[in-house]
């Protein structure tokens, strides 16, 4: 055997520490929660010691969770919509600027980013709430007596998620239509292709990994904003993750875990489904 | 390149981006007018200009606590999910093979692992094993963080010759050697990179922060969303927002005058 | 089993990639001082050879010596050898002298001594005003300089070539060639050379081996390996070939009367080994084109294509398709036009009675 060389275990010690924090505190913590979830609620311990499926049964017997299950799907097939017809042609003008340009406003997109989503949350509250913006300037111009209720529904947290997530598409898109080789369009056009026939035959079906990352990146936050969610849908209006969180604080951990691997799966099933829609594989790799 | 549009899409093209930029920043701008208004509830737009609502944000001991622990916090966790993302990245940038892809994927999972999800799995784990608070939320936030710094640096390794660290191999320095003075120097601003942005996730952090937090270990994004749920939509939130944002402003300017602004933009 | 000569050699080494093999049972000692060339195509298994001795990859199985000291599972940095890669791999983020100095850092050698190591190798390699500039810096030409003289400042027992000039532009190269020769010689400093150019391995070689297949078909002076090509496969490579099929039929003195396609030709084998079938080769620059009536072989040229130096004539004549290569200096060159009758022919000792079976 020549296989284990001092350089090999060196290296070998380099990946520990990073591979010992991810398994005992990202991999491993999920496990024990699938195991969690499959054992009964207890009042006196964080799960009881029954092993049990009913947590799971809960979830698909009740018309109640259905309900949570299907709002939550359409509310994040909105915002994927919404978030793809407005992001990509956002992105293909910026992808068009010049480097310096592109640059200055890519950064203004990243930096919404960076800040909280709760100050990006109450930012939509400070305009759309009962003394918001809008509220405030319409009362002072006089054309509504009463202040409107703009918050606190389902399209209330359309808009506010889909404005929050907005810039993950719209960077997506724009990267990989910027790093796109502009000969392809020349080629395209060489052939005969117009602008509009080179757009549907060349440029989109090579946009497809920025489109896919940016479809995965906006629905698997949606997923998980509890937050922002909360902020502006108020408390009645809840999601899925609404509903872990309650169970959460209600110390129905069993139950709350199943709800989250309920997520997990709605969002495998979601990413595979996107990505078999988009095939970003087809156009990745060699072109050239 | 001409531009293939009629006069009538460009202009349709013009107010399309405009509004998008304007639904994506318009709530932040929202909250810095608002912090700096001097009356009781938010008008708009504000009479004057004043600070009263940054000081009562400093006189109010929970917020006060909360913004010194979040930079703390943000600073080790930053740190530690970096120094783990580079070994992660170092390791696996060499490699290939079936092994090596699931290495790469778990290190990467936590970029896009439903955050909450996360927080609640480690609350079961932290409760059973009985970890303290606030080691428990700093190794939660180096999880979040280290993706960011494995995948800066390892873009950055990947686009290395691989002939440099034989170079330096053939030349007598040893792996760890090749590591400090060769492979460091050249990977040093995407690890800075990494870690600016594992900073700036740990600082704004709140999904998993939710479960995680308790009293004497509590961030500002926490101690903002409970405010605003308890206490109603007081403006020193507006003024606590916006000390979020300067600070990231600064930490991004920063690190921009080191690495330079298109390694952050183009990460 | 053999003991290892000189200062690098290679015992029964063999190297596999999963299933395919790159270096197949290669045994050779490099000669001291001399610049040793690994010839051959993109995949033959030259670079792996290389980078075997070097240490970055490990054999699947035989050893590897360097100054008769088994290295085999030493590592590259404790190995006595220094390499200049293709791509240079200088350190960006060094300086020339510091890129110059890496090595004797590496291996604790003082500021002072260093420092005068360092501008010596630069001197050597004519670099001396370019030491405190950074590599981006520098053309492509100063680049490879500076690869040079970092890897011969360490005084190393083998300097490894790993196609250092294949960047360069023609003109460059050639210029290149012939200084790292002079260098080499002057330094008296051992020299495995790798390159797919076979032009460049004539050029600067003592020694070439011709690879392909991971094996090594034929090792000799720049010389032989073109004039005397043992293979059809080294017949090829090393430029442009003539083959021609025949079978032995009997002896004339020196030479074997070998009949092709109801031509008798005189082939020079004066060990007498040449029998039965045999496949001759001969170069396009010793075939001698003629007007008819001679006792050459008929034929009528196809193309003519000019090449600056030569005049390239495609002839079909009865032993084949032909090859001729005629002096432009020679009134020869445009005597002959597409369509010409011609004959052809040549001496001898021009032919190469090729091995059998092997290609």
């Amino acid at each position: 055997m020549r296989g284990v060389t001092p350089a090999r275990l060196w290296s070998f010690g380099l990946v520990a520490p990073p591979l010992v924090v991810a398994l005992l505190f990202f991999l491993g913590p999920l496990i024990y929660l699938f195991y969690v979830s499959l054992h009964e609620a207890s009042s006196t311990e964080l799960y009881g010691a029954r092993f049990t499926l009913a947590n799971y049964a809960a979830v698909f017997s009740d018309p109640f969770y259905f309900l949570i299950i299907k709002r939550t799907l359409a509310t994040a097939s909105w915002i994927l919509a919404l978030s793809l017809l407005i992001g990509y042609p956002v992105a293909y003008v910026i992808a068009r600027l010049p480097p310096a340009k592109r640059m200055l406003v890519m950064l203004l997109l990243l930096f919404p980013l960076m800040v909280s989503n709760v100050v990006r949350a109450y930012g939509w509250v400070a305009i759309l709430g009962r003394r918001g913006v809008i509220n405030t300037t319409l009362g002072d111009l006089g054309l509504v007596d009463a202040p409107l209720s703009l918050l606190y529904s389902t399209q209330a947290i359309v808009i506010g998620l889909l404005t929050i997530l907005l810039p993950y598409m719209v960077i997506s898109i724009a990267n990989t239509l910027a790093s796109m080789d502009t000969r392809y369009q020349e080629a395209a056009q060489s052939l005969g292709a117009g602008p509009v026939r080179t757009f549907v035959h060349v440029t989109l079906p090579l946009s497809a990994p920025g489109v896919t990352s940016g479809l995965l990146l906006v629905f698997l936050l949606t997923l998980s904003a509890y937050v922002t969610i909360t902020l502006i849908g108020g408390p009645r209006t809840k999601l899925l993750v609404s509903l872990i969180y309650d169970n959460v604080v209600g110390f129905q951990w069993p139950q709350a875990a199943a709800l989250a691997f309920v997520l997990l799966a709605l969002a495998l099933v979601v990413t595979a489904l996107i990505l078999a829609i988009m095939r970003p594989g087809r156009v990745q790799g060699s072109g050239r | 390149m001409s531009s293939p549009w009629s006069l009538p899409a460009r202009i349709v093209r013009g107010i399309v981006v405009a509004l998008a930029f304007l639904v994506i920043l318009a709530p932040i701008v929202v909250v810095i007018i608002a912090a700096f208004s001097p009356t009781d509830f938010f008008k708009f737009p504000p009479p004057s200009f004043s600070l009263r609502w940054f000081y009562e944000f400093f006189r109010l001991e929970n917020m006060r606590s909360a913004f010194l622990f979040s930079m703390q916090l943000a600073l080790g966790a930053a740190t530690f999910g970096a120094l783990l993302g580079t070994l992660a990245a170092v390791f696996v940038a060499k490699r290939r093979g079936f092994v090596n892809g699931l290495l790469q994927a778990l290190f990467m999972a936590p970029l896009v692992f439903p955050t909450i999800i996360l927080g609640f799995a480690l609350l079961l784990f932290y409760k059973t094993v009985n970890m303290p608070l606030t080691p428990g939320l700093l190794i939660a936030h180096a999880v979040i963080g280290m993706p960011y710094c494995f995948r800066t640096v390892l873009a950055s390794l990947q686009s290395l010759d691989p002939a440099i660290e034989e170079a330096g191999q053939s030349l007598g320095a040893g792996p760890l050697r090749t590591l400090a003075l060769v492979t460091m120097p050249l990977i040093w601003p995407a690890v800075l990179t990494g870690w600016l942005f594992a900073f700036v996730v740990s600082f704004g952090e709140l999904n998993t922060a939710l479960f995680l937090t308790g009293p004497g270990a509590t961030t500002l994004p926490i101690e903002i969303f409970s405010y605003l749920q308890f206490q109603g939509s007081q403006l020193v939130i507006a003024a606590a927002s916006t000390l979020q944002v300067g600070l990231i402003i600064l930490i991004v300017f920063g690190v921009q005058q080191v690495v330079g602004l298109r390694r952050i933009v183009s990460r | 089993m053999r003991s290892p000569q000189g200062d690098v050699s290679l015992i029964g080494v063999r190297k596999t990639f999963g299933a395919t093999v790159a270096v197949n049972n290669v045994d050779l000692d490099i000669p001291n001082a001399a610049v040793f060339s690994l010839l051959g195509p993109s995949g033959c298994g030259k670079t792996t050879t290389l980078r075997l001795i070097a240490g970055f990859e490990q054999p699947s199985a035989g050893d590897v010596f360097i100054r008769e000291k088994r290295v085999t599972n030493v590592p590259p940095y404790k190995r006595d050898f220094s390499m200049v890669f293709q791509s240079y791999a200088l350190f960006p983020h060094l300086t020339v002298a510091d890129n110059v100095g890496f090595g004797l850092r590496m291996r604790k050698v003082g500021r002072t001594e260093r420092d005068k190591a360092v501008r010596e190798a630069l001197s050597l390699v004519k670099l001396d005003a370019l030491a405190e500039r950074y590599p981006r810096q520098l053309s492509g030409g100063q680049q490879q300089r500076v690869a040079l003289a970092r890897a011969i400042v360490v005084k190393p027992a083998v300097l490894l070539l790993d196609e250092p000039l294949g960047a360069l532009d023609k003109l460059l190269r050639e210029e290149m060639q012939v200084e790292l020769r002079d260098l080499q010689r002057r330094l008296g400093i051992t020299a495995v050379f790798v390159t797919h150019d076979q032009e460049e391995a004539l050029t600067i070689s003592d020694v070439v081996a011709v690879m392909r297949n991971g094996v090594i078909e034929q090792l000799g002076p720049p010389r032989e390996i073109y004039e005397r090509p043992r293979t059809e496969f080294v017949a090829g490579f090393l430029g442009a070939s003539n083959f021609v099929d025949g079978e032995v039929a009997g002896r004339e003195g020196e030479n074997a009367v070998v009949m092709a396609s109801g031509r008798r030709l005189l082939q020079s084998d004066p060990s007498g080994a040449a029998s039965g079938k045999v496949r001759i080769a001969v170069r396009p620059e010793r075939v001698l084109l003629a007007a008819p009536g001679g006792d050459g072989i008929p034929g009528h040229v196809t193309h003519v294509i000019y090449r600056g130096s030569v005049t390239q004539f495609h002839v079909a004549g009865e032993t084949g398709a032909v090859i001729i290569y005629v002096q432009n200096s020679s009134p020869e060159a445009q005597r002959f036009k597409t369509g010409d009758a011609v004959t052809y022919s040549w001496e001898a000792a021009s032919g190469v009675v090729l091995a059998q079976g092997g290609a």
